[in-house]
């Protein structure tokens, strides 16, 4: 609630010209519009140039923006707006098999008592999120990654909760299927 | 499939990806710059096309004068007297959207320099990334060879060449710790 208000003080300071207050509201999200711009591309990693992008965005769009909803909301809305765009104009998977690599070199240092996911499986879970269509793929990711609530999620969306339902559903067949292999008991 | 599992799976992969994406610590003044510049170009562009519709317009208003008579010439005078200064003010609004454009690309330039630079792994620490790296390689092909493959004489192999290659890394503290499992096991 207060970081609410503290959201809305921030956008009447920075409509009334003090653009110090953009610098505040990009402090406070970035990272997570960073993460879910990740999330929602695949986990790529190279997520800098959309960051940007969504920012700039919300730069330009933000004297328009009317606090009927949460700033954090709004900006989520922008970020699978851009990702959605952005998926179609980028080259995924660059250098892909060496950041897998690295990756797991990264998540293992420092958790030697925790067997981590092995990189197979990992790439078997992205190549199954990468293929399910952005209509399918981005309640995915804001109800079981960003551990969304429903109302949100439909808002950012911009659909109703059954249709968002329905969604969900469809989505975890698709996955039921990709990831059929991985579940085998 | 449950939804549980499914989401499990789901997180699992997502804490493998890592978590922290590194954003840029100067990302605000980037998209301000950006912004401003759009703004700029939004408003110049317009202003420059006005400025020559209204040359065009002059030209072709002295173009279709036939009869000329005094007041009209004082009036053509006065009207090219106008479009001389519309011309200055033009060439001076088109110098100065070229000037901050190239401004705007020179300190752009010079922000991928410094970025670049900024990127530049300390060498040093690179080569201890690689060993790092490497250790834990070899430990995790033992691991593997230990638990997934019962091979425990070549695990015990790769665990003593860790601790041999690389004594005083982390990972050769692991394989000590795995190779005094095994013996544990062994003693069982």
């Amino acid at each position: 609630m207060a970081d609410t208000i503290d959201d809305e003080h921030l956008v009447k300071q920075f409509n009334r010209g003090d653009e110090s207050a953009f610098d505040r509201i990009v402090e406070r999200y970035s990272s997570d519009i960073a993460a879910l711009a990740n999330r929602l591309l695949g986990w790529s990693g190279e997520v800098e140039d959309v960051t940007q992008d969504i920012f700039l965005a919300a730069f330009l769009g933000l004297k328009k923006f009317r606090c009927e909803c949460s700033l954090k909301t709004w900006l989520f809305t922008i970020t699978v707006n851009k990702c959605r765009s952005y998926r179609y104009r980028r080259i995924l998977h660059r250098r892909r098999i060496s950041q897998a690599a690295d990756k797991a070199f990264l998540i293992s240092a420092g958790e030697t008592d925790k067997t981590p996911m092995d990189s197979e499986t990992f790439e078997s879970v992205r190549r199954a999120i990468q293929a399910l269509p952005a209509k399918y793929r981005e309640p995915v990711v804001l109800r079981y990654l960003q551990e969304l609530p429903t109302d949100q999620i439909s808002r950012i969306l911009g659909i109703s909760k059954n249709a968002l339902q329905v969604r969900l559903n469809r989505a975890r067949a698709h996955l039921k299927e990709e990831l059929a292999e991985l579940t085998k008991e | 499939m449950t939804e549980d599992k499914m989401k499990n799976l789901l997180q699992e992969a997502d804490r493998m990806a890592g978590l922290s994406i590194p954003v840029s610590v100067n990302l605000s003044a980037v998209v301000r710059r950006r912004a401003h510049r759009r703004r700029f170009v939004n408003l110049a562009a317009p202003l420059a096309a006005a400025a020559l519709v209204l040359i065009a317009a002059g030209i072709w208003s002295l173009a279709i004068r036939t009869t000329e008579t005094t007041q009209e010439k004082q009036k053509i005078a006065l009207l090219e007297a106008q479009l001389k200064q519309l011309y200055v003010r033009t060439d001076a609004a088109l110098n100065l959207i070229q000037d901050v454009l190239e401004k705007d690309q020179k300190q752009q330039s010079l922000d991928e320099l410094e970025a670049q630079l900024a990127s530049i792994p300390d060498p040093l620490e690179e080569i201890q990334k690689q060993v790092d790296k490497t250790a834990f390689i070899l430990v995790y092909q033992a691991d593997r060879l230990y638990r997934e493959l019962n091979r425990t004489d070549s695990a015990v192999e790769t665990y003593n060449r860790v601790i041999e290659l690389f004594p005083k890394n982390r990972w050769a503290q692991v394989a000590r710790q795995r190779l005094s499992e095994i013996e544990e096991q062994r003693k069982i």
